[in-house]
């Protein structure tokens, strides 16, 4: 059993939110429902500034506060070390959205009911071949892939440029970045 | 981005109404203890408490909009039990069964058994710790996840059950409401009690690991809601209602605190203990920051 994360190099992100719009539309979102919320900041010191491009979305956990708060068990651990949100279970109550450190779970403003990143490329049933955030990107940042596997691509690029966690130990997150 | 708060004022109804609820069946039961001859002011607690629960319930489920669509995915609530809300939807349900009947036997002029009693102020207490217990297992808001919260919760709750019950009572009773002098003076620690948790509650979130905690707090006591924290829940819900009863309670002559006069001044200071109730869940939905927003690159 593959075990997915995915990488982000930030360093690369030019801000284009190419990945957001490609994810809406391969998971059919409503125009005001994102999987990828951006995040931006100034770095360095003056005169040589640059915007910082931050792309967040679910980190897919292993030790998924959302799952352990949500009191109906649409949030759940799929395969794959996929996290993922029963639609028919969902009863909107928004426990899973505030126990989320990363703040990336988003209502469907239609049905009422909590939604987030699928990891399309494995759980979609008419999945792309590589997540439609990895393909759409135009400069590359995102490598999608099993963490197990220590001759993924995946792997070797997180061994190669030391990318880690968002927030550090803050919750087993499986999605790294480079910074 | 712009935080935008998960839950508004519709939770916080809730919250407050579901503390409420439980603060006056515990009211009841006190006063039962403690002043027996007291058959309308026991009544008045019995009866809130069932009322203001199921209207909370009733917001509950309309703000929780996908099981307003589909009602019998409610049912699935007692499937997680590592979720502390399948346990406040346990305690809530039990504590609502308890209440109406506790209520039906009281307004029927039947004896209300007194095992029922207790156990249903047990069940209010519960109520009222698990709408702290609700916010404060999220580690995502340093202002809700500390230890702290539940207790505050649960001393803010018996304190608006109380005063909602001795409201009713100066109204329709107020012959009765002079005879409540240790029911009074007990419901008279809770806002001290609470002033000080207030104030330990915003030190410990001010000082946690992340800058959150601290921002939080500033948008409690310098921000956005400092004109509700400082008029509305520190002055109208405790500094007044503290002061007015230390007056009437302590220092005023006993023809005066049993004219209708300081039963009005009684009544406006309840009445504040309330909106304080109320000012305080909403405040503390809506000043809670969360930690990767300030921090996922610190």
């Amino acid at each position: 059993m593959a075990n997915y994360g995915m990488l982000i190099n930030t360093k690369k992100c030019i801000g284009c939110y190419a990945c957001r719009t490609a994810c809406q539309r391969q998971n059919n979102l409503l125009p005001d429902e994102a999987f990828i919320r951006f995040e931006e900041r100034e770095v360095g010191t003056y005169p040589s500034v640059r915007v910082e491009h931050v792309p967040l979305q679910c980190m897919h956990c292993e030790d998924a506060p959302c799952v352990s708060v949500c009191p109906t068990g649409a949030a759940k651990y799929g395969t794959d070390g996929i996290v993922e949100v029963d639609q028919g279970r969902c009863i909107g109550c928004l426990y899973c959205v505030a126990a989320c450190p990363y703040q990336v779970r988003v209502r469907n403003s239609e049905t009422g009911a909590v939604d987030k990143c699928r990891f399309c490329t494995v759980a979609a049933q008419d999945g792309t071949k590589m997540c439609s955030c990895v393909e759409a990107c135009l400069t590359g940042c995102r490598i999608f892939g099993d963490l197990d596997d220590p001759d993924s691509e995946i792997s070797k690029a997180i061994a190669e440029t030391g990318a880690t966690p968002i927030a550090g130990d803050l919750t087993k997150a499986k999605i790294y970045y480079v910074r | 981005m712009t935080f935008e708060p998960i839950w508004g004022s519709i939770i916080a109804w809730y919250l407050f109404l579901a503390g409420l609820g439980g603060g006056a069946y515990v009211s009841a039961a006190i006063i039962r203890w403690r002043h027996p001859e007291a058959v309308h002011a026991i009544r008045y607690g019995r009866v809130i408490a069932p009322v203001v629960v199921i209207i909370g319930l009733c917001l509950l489920m309309l703000d929780a909009t996908a099981g307003f669509h589909h009602p019998l995915r409610f049912a699935l609530l007692l499937t997680n039990f590592g979720s502390v809300m399948t346990w406040g939807v346990v305690f809530l349900g039990a504590f609502t069964v308890l209440s109406l009947i506790g209520a039906g036997l009281d307004l029927a002029k039947r004896n209300v058994p007194m095992w029922l009693d207790i156990v249903a102020a047990v069940f209010g207490v519960c109520v009222a710790v698990y709408t702290g217990c609700l916010l404060g297992v999220c580690k995502t808001f340093p202002l809700w996840n500390n230890a702290l919260l539940p207790i505050l919760f649960l001393v803010s709750a018996m304190s608006t059950g109380m005063a909602a019950v001795l409201c009713v009572t100066i109204l329709r009773a107020p012959a009765e409401f002079d005879r409540l002098v240790a029911f009074k003076k007990l419901h008279y620690v809770f806002p001290i009690v609470e002033i000080v948790l207030v104030a330990a509650l915003l030190f410990v979130t001010a000082f946690s690991a992340s800058p959150s905690g601290l921002e939080s707090v500033m948008k409690l006591v310098a921000g956005d809601c400092a004109l509700a924290f400082w008029f509305l829940f520190i002055l109208v819900g405790l500094v007044l209602p503290t002061a007015v009863e230390t007056w009437l309670l302590f220092l005023s002559s006993k023809e005066f605190e049993e004219s209708r006069s300081a039963h009005m001044i009684g009544l406006a200071s309840d009445v504040g203990v309330l909106v304080g109730g109320f000012v305080l869940r909403l405040l503390v939905l809506i000043a809670a920051m969360p930690l990767t927003l300030v921090t996922p690159w610190y």
